[in-house]
């Protein structure tokens, strides 16, 4: 298993930068190797990865996920496959300490490419700048999912999110 | 103009072993055959090529959904959705000379290929009171004769409007707007037939009526089971979703008392393995059940796991899900314990081991997903079923999860949709309240009448005028006598039709023929070009444009007929816009955003590659029952008596079928070639009714009523179905299926379960 770990220490609450992690559909926007992803349903999201020329899609099910303190995946697709989770733990100065491990089957030559194109400490080290970068000079975060997850399961922050307002009468 | 067949052809019956494959270079040579005789390669070319495309035409075939934008073939349909759609870019006409040529009388003696071989209809037709032939009409005239009618009834619940799953999401909404502005929620639709059972069983225990499972589950998902559904003939393209699953590692189970083709490999024609190769085994398990014993199956496989939760607490089920997310486990649990073997294994024709072996393969499984049909829906029982199915997937958490889920497979390619729309006789009170809101109107609150309630009132004369958008109602009900009898009483029936049925000739009094533009054709209407929109099983809205040149100069389409249908009828009377609706869909679709809930901005939300999906509250956690929670229920059968030397029938379609229209007397996966008239039964209870391949019998229904229901002269087949039951075409068979025998709760038709005796016909009777 490849396993590459960050940590960076951020200047904002807990609070704002795991509302703006929840924010997949915003990735793209500072992370460089991100180019897409599309929140399917809340626990369900779909990526599109490229470095250079490689392009690699995947959808990732969120297993759990409790606010302001941790978001852990997994890949659906089970070869290549890999996990990952985030944690976000206050800092003493008021900021929150962001950390990324993920896990990724080898694949390729000898196991040296990872399931994740171009999963690297440095990769992940300079997209967790990035991030750093974006919500420090915002400030606060473009938007915010509270609800949590529970293997799979999603538990909704408000008896009724917009998002489930549909026809719900029978249909034959 | 492509020439029709003059004469019925002859039956002529050969057998050949059933497939073990479906689709695969065969498919694409039938599909070609089928289009290249109906139109040109011209046509042909432009409407498969833009078939299930993004900007392109939503193939009417089936309502199975497509893959997301960037992921779909060049070629993204089946050989019957080609067949279909080609069906209807026909190049054949029927012209006033066919009607001076052939009297109703004539037309009600033809056979539903027949009449559909005739080709496109071009211009209204009016059939009046004692008038045995259909002449030209002009479009006013019809519309006037129709609202004159309309608006010269005692009441507005003396008029019925019918919805086919073809219907637009537009036309659908303007139909049910129109229908309740007239002041009826006499609303049937061919959801009542097929999948009502679905809507009922998980409206009441999750508080939707729709799937939860989108195309991403399929793919991901470890276990899928199939029940009661026949993917290589009703929904070709689920195979292409089957095929990726495996490919992932799934494991797939079909229940079906036929080994269909289709269920056990696929032979992919847009891949090398498929067109060289052995293709993909789709079913790793077959299960021969019974016909009707779903319920039982699924009983004991639930017994089962709550055996295995107790050899081993804590690892079988998902205690936190039933905690947290629904209600009624421990009654439930009480119930499925006390699940008898013997009455299992009477009702499936299954052992206890044999089921153990699928409780195994969902132990194995963490995402378990549900695929069934109307194998299920069309029992008595068939509501309970799905409850029972519904229970299965909460006991290990398999709701509201990733790859995991209840897939109601739909076959019209919009009925979802025109559900949404609020075609339904018992729309809620918050629908009816916005269309108040929006449009100044107080709808009427009175439920109105489904289907088979339909032909209740109009056998009792309480039903004065039908209207039919699309379809062919009189074949796709039951009780085909007592159908035909029952809209013979009616004073006025009229169709928006593209291709002649027998609902057009088994009539009213006086019969109009509306024919409209079809799906593949291109509309232009006062502010331009427009399109539609449909809804597929998986909850995705999406656009429709036509792209073919329109079979005829003087159609109309199904939203132009409706809103001047509505103008005529109710002149100023309601403040609803009709003739800005006719020039405009987008003005329709403004209105549907505000009333019905999830499609807000419609109009640029629905440009979008792709569409909108409307979010299923269960993935969302939510349970919209008015207990917040999902519900565990305990649910009995009873299954049907079916006294010695009879049979259960069920009614199904062929390859060479689309709904109610055969496209030839072929069914090639099942081996039958050159004749619909044929019985499909085990060979063991051939010999022990005394019968042998080739007799020739009549089928003759058993219910409680004195009525003699009889489908003369059918050839009998020995097949592999499971003993005790058997098979016969639809609608053929139809006149079998009892008004009254009815699913509990859904009053669906219980097609799939219907009491017959084989009575052999005289051997000089069967040659006349």
């Amino acid at each position: 298993m490849h396993t590459v770990e960050e940590t960076i220490d951020i200047a904002v609450p807990v609070r704002t930068a795991y509302d703006q992690w929840t924010q997949f559909k915003s990735f793209p926007r500072f992370m460089t190797v991100v180019r897409r992803v599309e929140q399917v349903r809340p626990a369900v999201t779909a990526w599109v990865i490229g470095v250079g020329p490689v392009r690699r899609e995947f959808e990732a099910e969120i297993v759990d996920q409790e606010p302001d303190s941790h978001v852990t995946w997994r890949s659906l697709e089970r070869r290549p496959g890999h996990r990952g989770e985030v944690r976000f733990r206050p800092t003493a100065a008021g900021g929150t300490a962001v950390t990324v491990r993920i896990e990724a089957e080898p694949r390729g030559v000898a196991g040296r490419l990872s399931g994740v194109p171009g999963l690297t400490g440095r990769v992940l080290r300079s997209e967790l700048g990035h991030f750093k970068e974006f919500i420090e000079g915002r400030g606060e975060a473009g938007g915010a999912w509270r609800g949590s997850i529970r293997h799979g399961h999603v538990h909704p922050a408000e008896p009724e999110p917009p998002r489930s307002r549909v026809p719900c009468w029978p249909v034959g | 103009m492509k020439k029709p067949p003059g004469e019925e052809p002859k039956d002529a019956l050969t057998v050949t072993p059933p497939k073990k494959w479906a689709a695969g270079v065969p498919a694409v040579v039938h599909a070609l055959e089928y289009s290249l005789e109906q139109t040109s390669v011209g046509k042909t070319g432009v409407d498969l090529l833009t078939m299930n495309q993004v900007g392109g035409i939503d193939c009417p075939g089936c309502a199975w959904a497509d893959p997301a934008p960037g992921h779909r073939h060049r070629n993204e349909y089946c050989e019957n959705g080609a067949k279909h759609i080609n069906d209807e870019a026909t190049g054949r006409r029927v012209t006033d000379d066919f009607f001076r040529r052939h009297s109703v009388t004539d037309l009600s003696g033809r056979s539903d290929m027949w009449l559909n071989h005739q080709g496109r209809l071009t211009r209204p037709m009016v059939k009046r009171p004692a008038c045995d032939h259909y002449e030209p009409i002009s479009w006013s005239d019809a519309f006037g004769l129709l609202a004159d009618e309309l608006n010269s009834l005692a009441s507005p619940d003396e008029a019925v409007f019918y919805t086919s799953g073809r219907a637009s999401n537009e036309a659908a909404f303007v139909l049910q707007l129109f229908a309740r502005a007239f002041g009826t929620n006499n609303l049937p639709d061919c959801s009542n037939m097929c999948h009502e059972s679905s809507g009922f069983a998980l409206h009441e225990t999750l508080g939707t009526g729709k799937g939860t499972v989108s195309l991403h589950d399929l793919h991901h998902a470890d276990l899928i089971f199939l029940v009661g559904q026949n993917p290589g003939t009703n929904h070709p393209r689920q195979l292409s979703a089957l095929e990726q699953a495996k490919l992932n590692g799934a494991r797939v189970i079909a229940v079906n008392t036929l080994p269909e083709a289709g269920l056990l490999r696929f032979k992919n024609p847009q891949k090398a393995r498929g067109v060289i190769g052995h293709g993909v085994q789709i079913a790793d398990r077959f299960v021969h059940i019974r016909a009707g014993g779903d319920l039982a199956l699924f009983q004991g496989l639930n017994r089962l796991l709550l055996e295995a939760e107790d050899a081993r607490p804590g690892q079988v089920l998902d205690h936190e899900f039933i905690r947290s997310h629904t209600s009624g486990f421990e009654a439930f649990a009480e119930h499925a314990r006390t699940i008898g073997w013997q009455d299992v294994r009477a009702a499936t024709g299954l052992t206890r081991d044999q089921i153990a072996k699928l409780r195994d393969d969902v132990l194995r499984s963490e995402r378990v997903i549900v695929c069934w049909a109307m194998g299920v829906t069309q029992h008595k029982h068939g509501v309970p079923t799905i409850r029972e199915i519904v229970n299965f997937l909460m006991l290990r958490g398999n709701l509201g999860r990733a790859g995991a889920g209840a897939c109601p497979v739909r076959g019209h390619s919009n009925v979802q949709g025109d559900r949404t729309m609020g075609i339904w006789e018992q729309m809620p009170d918050a629908f009816l309240d916005a269309l108040r809101e929006e449009f100044g109107f107080d709808p009427p609150r009175a439920h109105g009448l489904d289907s088979v309630n339909t032909i209740r009132a109009m056998r009792e004369g309480r039903i004065k005028v039908f209207l039919g958008l699309a379809g062919n109602f009189v074949r796709a009900a039951p009780d085909s006598a007592v159908t035909e009898d029952a809209m013979r009483t009616c004073r006025l029936t009229a169709h928006i039709s593209t291709k002649l049925n027998r609902s057009h000739t088994v009539c009213g009094e006086t019969a109009l023929i509306l024919p409209t533009l079809g799906r593949t054709e291109r509309d232009f209407q006062a502010g331009g070009e427009q399109f539609v929109t449909v809804e597929n099983s998986m909850s995705e809205v999406h656009t429709s444009h036509g792209r073919l040149k329109p079979a005829s100069n003087l159609l109309l389409s199904e939203v132009a007929i409706l809103c001047r249908l509505a103008r005529r009828t109710l002149g100023g009377e309601v403040a609803v816009p009709w003739e800005e609706f006719e020039g405009d869909y987008g003005a329709i679709r403004d209105r549907i955003s505000r009333i019905v809930p999830g499609l807000h901005d419609f109009n640029r939300r629905v440009a979008r590659p792709g569409g909108i999906r409307l979010p299923n509250p269960v993935n969302e956690g939510v349970f919209p029952t008015p207990a917040g929670k999902a519900l565990f229920t305990r649910n009995a059968w009873e299954m049907p008596e079916v006294p010695r030397g009879h049979l259960l029938l069920q009614t199904l379609r062929s390859h060479d079928q689309w709904n109610t229209i055969p496209y030839t007397p072929n069914d090639r996966y099942r081996g039958i070639h050159g004749s619909r008239r044929v019985v499909l039964v085990n060979p063991d209870d051939l010999t022990e009714l005394g019968l042998s391949e080739g007799a020739h019998v009549d089928l003759v229904g058993v219910w409680t009523d004195a009525t003699e229901r009889r489908a003369e002269d059918f050839e009998v087949v020995p097949y592999p179905t499971t003993r005790g039951s058997a098979a016969a075409y639809y609608p053929e068979t139809q006149i079998l299926v009892p008004l009254d025998s009815v699913a509990d709760t859904s009053n669906q038709p219980t097609s799939k379960g219907v009491v017959v005796r084989l009575e052999p016909v005289a051997a000089g009777a069967a040659q006349g």
